[in-house]
């Protein structure tokens, strides 16, 4: 039994090494040009990538092949990519929102707008507020490609037995609703809440936008400078956002749901609660495992203020274009981009992945009708990216994953009843300013 | 006599289940969830429900046959990959271990600090070193870098080197009077008897370089490279996720690994014993 184990095992190794001899390295000049395409889409997302890639080298068949290479999460993608500094492991690559400053600082990468000019692509195919967040002083930096907004989901059938018609669009109309939608156990606990959302720095961020405020200073980083401080904590932005979370826990109108969103969406499909905040992205998900125990509606992502004016910006992410000093394998990118967002591939995209299809066109394919016909839910979406305006695009900055966690932290402090809005809103000022700060100083 | 003999034998064994049973239940209670989950209908998983109404293994065949995910190849890999490892590991550590215990050489206690120095270093500090190493040597994408970096570790020689401590140094004396070489010394004496020793280390390396999550996303980019861990996360998806997939691939990743310790662990106690007896 032993020898046979061991004879086993080395010829596993020898199997092994062999497999690694077989691997030809050779770069042929002649024949299709070789991309290497990098994402970050797991499940059915990279389901949905792998197939249009595998429609990209059928129809470039001899010219152009591309390779999809999944590489973990957004983070561990983009702490790759970091790791390998200047040596452009890939030619496209999707990047999530906020790794676009820290790209265009690199230098790593080509803005997609020379490929514009030079190709005369008309612009005004993509969606103008989508490509408002990736457009810095005029220029177009990555193709905009899995893109979406939050949104208020709530469960219809719990609004009809409470008799609530309208859907609330402030904080104000949450508070009133959410306590006509509240129920307790025959013991005095709490049976379900009428509302309640994870602890997400997203959602900060998009509440900035909505007053019409600006996140960081320098235009919102969008300047002909880079930011060096926040500025909600000045312009007072920061602090009516804290207050609705103090309110929202003090008085019991939500549970604190935890950090990200995965504990609000399993509320929310276990019926817990009756009103939460998600990305568009997740409407198919929610249906599907909501299945036929209620029905979803969908509203604007809420104001802060009933008076508030501004408008939801872009999250997701985006397809850049390495900057690799080869003539042949950058044009032969910038096909690839133009098919990835082509009418029907995006179409096809959103269909799959209830991301928007970032293509003005792609609204007319019989793919897209079919879609909205099946989740009309999907249309409120739209609405309100057309709602929007390229102003509130949203800000830039070079360290938004961590300025996301400081956020999260002081939020959670909050939860945990620490301190007041205000010591929490000072609190994330001085910690981002010190991260901006230094990576500043290191930078530039 | 006899009688109350059994009947003491059977009240213990009784006891002992009573106390067992309920362990047991907790802890592969979450393992038992994740493979009702995995088998779950969607509209199911968030209904607070234990056991599925009906059982599908839509998730199964999706992550095992869907071309997207290849799961086979994945644990393939995985499994060249951790075996080498832990092969590579039991020789060179026994080695060196035994280079440390019974051999006398010059400047053999700062060696050995300075072996142990290493475990102080905590593995993400050299993670980007050793990616740029891979990166320049050309290496990235092949079974070399997912096992050369570890083929050797502190932790391994350590912990032989303790255990061959504990053998009279009388018998490496008698062996060596008797014209006895060091390497056959080594294969006929020190392996037979630390068994318990090396199959621990074995099992560990083995589960370790499994469960490797970082490293090989690092150096591999294509599919044919991809190790298990990475697979699960390939079923992750932030914006759009089932669970159901997701708790399949984890069975699917768990059963191979635990089938290799449930057959070490025999092993593992077989030497525990024969070490016991022979003293």
């Amino acid at each position: 039994m032993k020898r046979t184990l061991s004879l086993f095992l080395v010829v596993l190794l020898l199997a092994g090494s062999a497999f690694a001899a077989g691997k030809t390295e050779a770069v042929k000049a002649e024949g299709p040009v070789e991309l290497t395409f990098w994402h970050a889409m797991g499940g059915v997302n990279g389901e949905a990538i792998a197939h249009m890639v595998d429609q990209f080298n059928k129809q470039y068949e001899g010219k152009i092949h591309v390779t999809y290479e999944f590489q973990g999460t957004y983070d561990d993608e983009f702490a790759k990519i970091q790791a390998s500094g200047g040596n452009y492991p890939c030619d496209v690559m999707q990047v999530y929102d906020i790794g676009t400053r820290y790209l265009i600082d690199s230098g790593w990468t080509l803005p997609v707008q020379k490929y514009i000019d030079k190709d005369k692509y008309d612009i005004s195919q993509i969606e103008p507020n989508i490509a408002a967040y990736y457009t810095v002083e005029g220029t177009l930096h990555s193709m905009p490609f899995n893109s979406s907004t939050p949104l208020l989901y709530y469960n219809k059938t719990a609004f009809d037995e409470a008799g609530i018609k309208k859907v609330p669009t402030s904080f104000e109309e949450i508070y009133e609703v959410a306590a006509k939608l509240k129920q307790y156990n025959p013991d005095g606990s709490v049976k379900r809440y009428g509302f309640g959302m994870g602890n997400y720095g997203w959602f900060f961020e998009q509440w900035i936008g909505k007053q019409g405020l600006h996140y960081v200073n320098n235009n919102n980083g969008r300047g002909d400078a880079y930011a060096t401080a926040v500025d909600f904590d000045r312009n007072g932005g920061g602090v009516k956002i804290m207050r609705v979370w103090d309110k929202v826990l003090k008085e019991d109108i939500a549970p604190y749901l935890n950090r990200g969103n995965n504990d609000a969406k399993a509320a929310f499909i276990a019926g817990n609660i009756a009103i939460t905040l998600e990305s568009t992205a997740a409407l198919k998900s929610l249906l599907l495992n909501v299945g036929d125990k209620f029905e979803i509606g969908v509203g604007y992502f809420p104001k802060i203020d009933k008076n508030d004016v501004g408008g939801v910006s872009v999250g997701g992410g985006s397809l850049w274009m390495m900057n690799t000093g080869d003539t042949r394998r950058e044009d032969a990118s910038w096909e690839f981009l133009k098919f990835m967002i082509s009418p029907d591939m995006q179409a096809y995209w959103n269909m799959m992945t209830g991301y928007f299809p970032i293509t003005v066109k792609a609204a007319e394919t019989d793919v897209f009708k079919q879609n909205i016909a099946k989740y009309p839910q999907f249309q409120v979406a739209i609405d309100q990216l057309h709602s929007s305006a390229p102003q509130y695009a949203g800000a830039l900055l070079s360290v938004f994953s961590e300025s996301r966690k400081i956020v999260e932290d002081y939020t959670e402090r909050l939860a945990n009843r620490e301190g007041t809005p205000e010591s929490a809103v000072e609190g994330m000022a001085r910690d981002i300013n010190r991260a901006i700060t230094n990576y500043n100083l290191v930078n530039y | 006599m006899k009688q109350t003999l059994v009947r003491r034998h059977q009240f213990q064994t009784l006891r002992r289940l009573l106390l067992n049973i309920p362990l047991m239940v907790v802890i592969l209670i979450p393992l038992l969830y994740t493979l009702s989950i995995s088998v779950m209908q969607p509209d199911e998983i968030y209904t607070n429900r234990l056991i599925p109404s009906s059982v599908s293994f839509e998730n199964y065949v999706r992550a095992l046959t869907g071309s997207y995910y290849n799961f086979p190849r994945m644990i393939l890999n995985s499994f060249i990959v951790s075996t080498s490892v832990m092969l590579g590991q039991m020789v060179t550590c026994s080695l060196a271990a035994f280079a440390f215990s019974f051999l006398e050489f010059k400047g053999k206690r700062v060696l050995f600090l300075a072996v142990l120095a290493t475990m102080m270093v905590p593995g993400e500090v050299t993670i980007i070193a050793n990616y740029l190493t891979m990166l320049r040597w050309g290496w990235l994408d092949s079974y070399r870098a997912l096992t050369f970096p570890f083929l050797t570790s502190a932790m391994g020689i350590f912990l032989l080197r303790q255990y061959y401590l504990t053998f009279a140094k009388e018998l490496y004396e008698a062996a060596k009077l008797d014209g006895c070489s060091n390497i056959r010394f080594m294969g006929s004496i020190v392996v037979p008897l630390s068994r318990p020793a090396l199959g621990a280390l074995g099992a560990y390396v083995f589960l370790n370089t499994w469960n490797q999550y970082m490293w090989p996303l690092l150096v591999t980019n294509s599919r044919h490279y991809r190790t298990v861990q990475v697979g699960i996360s390939m079923l992750y998806d932030i914006d759009a996720y089932s669970l159901g997939l997701m708790m399949a691939g984890v069975i699917i990743v768990i059963v191979p690994s635990l089938s290799i310790f449930v057959f070490m662990n025999k092993q593992l106690i077989h030497g525990l014993m024969a070490g016991a007896v022979k003293g």
